[in-house]
């Protein structure tokens, strides 16, 4: 059974949520926990919930650094964080990987800090997973998107290595055969965007291991053409952060004509299951976490509003991620480029 | 009421330790949360029914290390199961080389031809009086430990039963608690005629709840640090230790068991100890000669590489940062009345 550290104190709702979650991984399944965190705190915590303590180990650490803290210096800064202590734990072999809902950029640094990159990897990706149509039984319901921050800009061999990495990790853990990748663009055709998309887009069609699909309009990325989609980090953080706010953004306009028409609140509480529905697509907490691909160990991010059931099914992705030898996985695609 | 069986006579050592213990949900992993499996205890042979984990090694050490310490030691099981079930539970017992001198069975038959239902599930009344009983025939001084579990009543029972003996709890308080309980009014005077005749003594020195339920510890911070709530027979085992009812190899015999006989693993085990120390019932010297010995013997994980990496100097340092608070000493007299509200809304 994989050994995850979690970093207890990363997240908005830290350490209470994230103690909670893992609390109920605990007792669901066999997977080994580390909460990395303030020990006395982390205990007056699981005392009052229900847990099994076979399960969980806790690894004391002083200090955590904040969602607003500015990742850089607090990295440099605090070397005895929470997210520091459980990137050591995964470098050092006591676990297989880390989680986290605390600061991105600093479980980005404390990665890069401690973690090895995959030998040919040239930069690591955040990948992020976003629902979309499915168009087949049994198809996945989420899409992944990578890289939505880790890298500003990148050039077209880099674009490539995210298309290795992201449908490796596709492969294992959403156990499509042959992902189909597309590289997200202003347009489809091969000469849209620019120097490094349209070389990215040369590459990409003559790589043999990589099941390319083209390029792909932000208009065509909930329809579920492709399973993973591939951008520089910039693009990537905007269409991730559009997505969430148009979700949150189609709930605030039915409460809103909720409250302003009985008759549209009547048509409303109709279509009540299917506002449930998409909600419950949107729910990040339903999803976990998205790795962050390139290095030998693996960080599962999990979203800062991370709630309990959020942190529960991140570390099953991480358990997961880790049976199914994604670094591995990925390690072998590359090597073969 | 009661069938008792005494296989051996009382103890004349007046040191001698009686350590009690419930059956179900304690040394029983006894499933009775449906009507079937209800239903289907009766008619389960003493090969079906199966010990929680570590438990047999524990009970087995327990006595092993009392006798080599030329100390007296008797082992006792109280039963809210019916006498009809008697023989496969001896059974069982004698199939585990479980060496006990005394079992009572709850005479179930009586509630039912009484037409009272509601006491067929009630405890407190049955086991404060079978246990005020029993105690009567022990030495003044020989001192208890009690094995419950956290399904039903043990914690305040036992808790009940030691304030009793230690006086910290008046008659009218007794009453109006066996009141609020609803206790059977007969169990009830029977109960309260024994506490009037009881030799008063401070006897029971701890009392192990086993969190089957996985009940959050918080919830037994009313009753004191006198009882230790903990997940596996590992964890109360260490405590024992403490007390010096068992030695260092009894422990890693009980470890042992639970790898080879149960799916424990050394990492398992190591966060069972991690945990009992962190909430404060294992002293922290004991804690790090049971990890040294434990751990010697393979039945840890090796040193962690960061652990391994820190002086003595700093081990010492980290160790006294991260010391849990103490936890609140037993009360003089624990508030029964908030107790028992408190434990009704919660199970």
């Amino acid at each position: 059974m994989p050994t995850i550290a979690i970093d207890a104190m990363g997240g908005d709702f830290a350490p209470d949520e994230v103690v909670k979650g893992v609390a109920q991984v605990s007792l669901e399944t066999d997977i080994q926990c580390t909460l990395v965190g303030d020990e006395l705190r982390i205990q007056e915590i699981l005392g009052a919930t229900t847990y099994n303590p076979e399960n969980i180990g806790i690894q004391h650490a002083r200090e955590f650094i904040e969602m607003a803290e500015d990742p850089k210096t607090a990295v440099r800064l605090k070397r005895h964080a929470s997210v520091l202590v459980g990137a050591r734990l995964v470098a050092e072999g006591e676990a297989d990987a880390l989680v986290t809902a605390g600061n991105t950029g600093a479980a980005v640094l404390a990665c890069a800090q401690h973690f090895k990159p995959i030998h040919g990897v040239r930069k690591a990706a955040l990948a992020s997973v976003y629902p979309r149509q499915t168009e087949y039984p049994g198809q996945d319901e989420l899409a992944l998107l990578l890289d939505v921050g880790a890298t500003i800009r990148c050039d077209a061999m880099e674009l490539v290595q995210f298309a290795l990495m992201g449908s490796a990790y596709a492969r294992r853990v959403s156990k499509v055969p042959t992902p189909r990748v597309a590289l997200l663009n202003m347009g489809i055709e091969e000469t849209k965007g620019g120097d490094i998309l349209v070389q990215a887009h040369r590459h990409l069609k003559a790589v043999r291991d990589i099941n390319f699909i083209g390029n792909i309009e932000g208009n065509d990325l909930a329809k579920g053409k492709a399973d993973v989609i591939i951008c520089e980090g910039l693009l990537g953080n905007v269409v991730l952060k559009m997505l969430e706010g148009l979700a949150e953004l189609v709930v605030d306009l039915a409460g809103t004509a909720a409250r302003e028409n009985w008759r549209w609140k009547l048509g409303l509480m109709m279509l009540a299951s299917g506002f449930g529905r998409l909600r419950d697509l949107t729910d990040y907490a339903a999803y976990g976490g998205a790795p962050f691909l390139g290095f030998q160990h693996l960080l599962i991010k999990s979203h800062g509003r991370s709630n309990a059931r959020a942190v529960k099914n991140a570390v099953k992705v991480a358990a997961k991620a880790v049976r199914d030898g994604v670094t591995h996985e990925i390690s072998s695609a590359i090597e073969q480029l | 009421m009661v069938l008792r069986r005494a296989k051996r006579p009382a103890p004349e050592s007046p040191r001698a330790t009686i350590f009690r213990w419930d059956l179900d949900k304690t040394y029983l992993k006894s499933e009775f949360e449906s009507l079937r499996e209800l239903v289907r205890i009766p008619f389960e042979k003493p090969e079906d029914k199966v010990a929680v984990p570590g438990v047999v090694l524990l009970i087995r050490e327990l006595r092993n290390v009392a006798t080599q310490g030329g100390r007296d030691v008797r082992i006792y099981f109280i039963s809210a199961s019916p006498p009809q079930i008697a023989k496969a539970i001896k059974e069982k017992l004698a199939l585990d080389g479980i060496e006990y001198d005394g079992i009572v069975f709850k005479n179930q038959l009586q509630n039912l031809v009484r037409g009272k239902f509601r006491h067929l599930r009630e405890q407190v009344g049955y086991k404060l009086t079978e246990l005020l009983q029993s105690r009567a025939e022990m030495p003044p001084e020989s001192t208890e430990v009690l094995f419950g579990d956290d399904w039903e009543s043990d914690p305040i029972i036992y808790s009940l039963y030691a304030d009793v003996l230690a006086n910290r709890l008046a008659a009218d308080e007794l009453d109006t608690v066996l009141d609020t309980i609803g206790v059977d009014p007969k169990l009830s005077i029977r109960a309260k005629e024994l506490a009037a005749s009881a030799r008063h003594e401070d006897v029971v020195t701890r009392i192990y709840i086993n969190l089957e339920r996985r009940t959050p510890p918080a919830h037994f911070r009313l009753f004191g640090s006198r009882l230790v709530p903990t997940y596996n027979y590992f964890q109360t085992a260490v405590c024992l230790y403490q007390d010096g009812h068992l030695t260092l190899p009894a422990v890693a015999h009980v470890a042992d068991n639970l790898i080879n006989a149960s799916s424990y693993t050394p990492e398992r085990l190591a966060n069972s100890l991690a945990d009992i120390t962190r909430r404060g019932h294992l002293a922290p010297a004991s804690a790090i000669a049971m990890r040294e010995y434990v751990r010697a013997r393979g039945l840890l994980p090796h040193r962690r590489i960061v652990e391994a990496r820190l002086s003595r100097w700093q081990r010492f340092l980290r160790w006294l940062k991260s010391e849990p608070a103490p936890l609140p000493a037993a009360p003089e007299a624990i508030n029964y009345q908030t107790l028992v509200a408190e434990w009704r809304g919660t199970h």
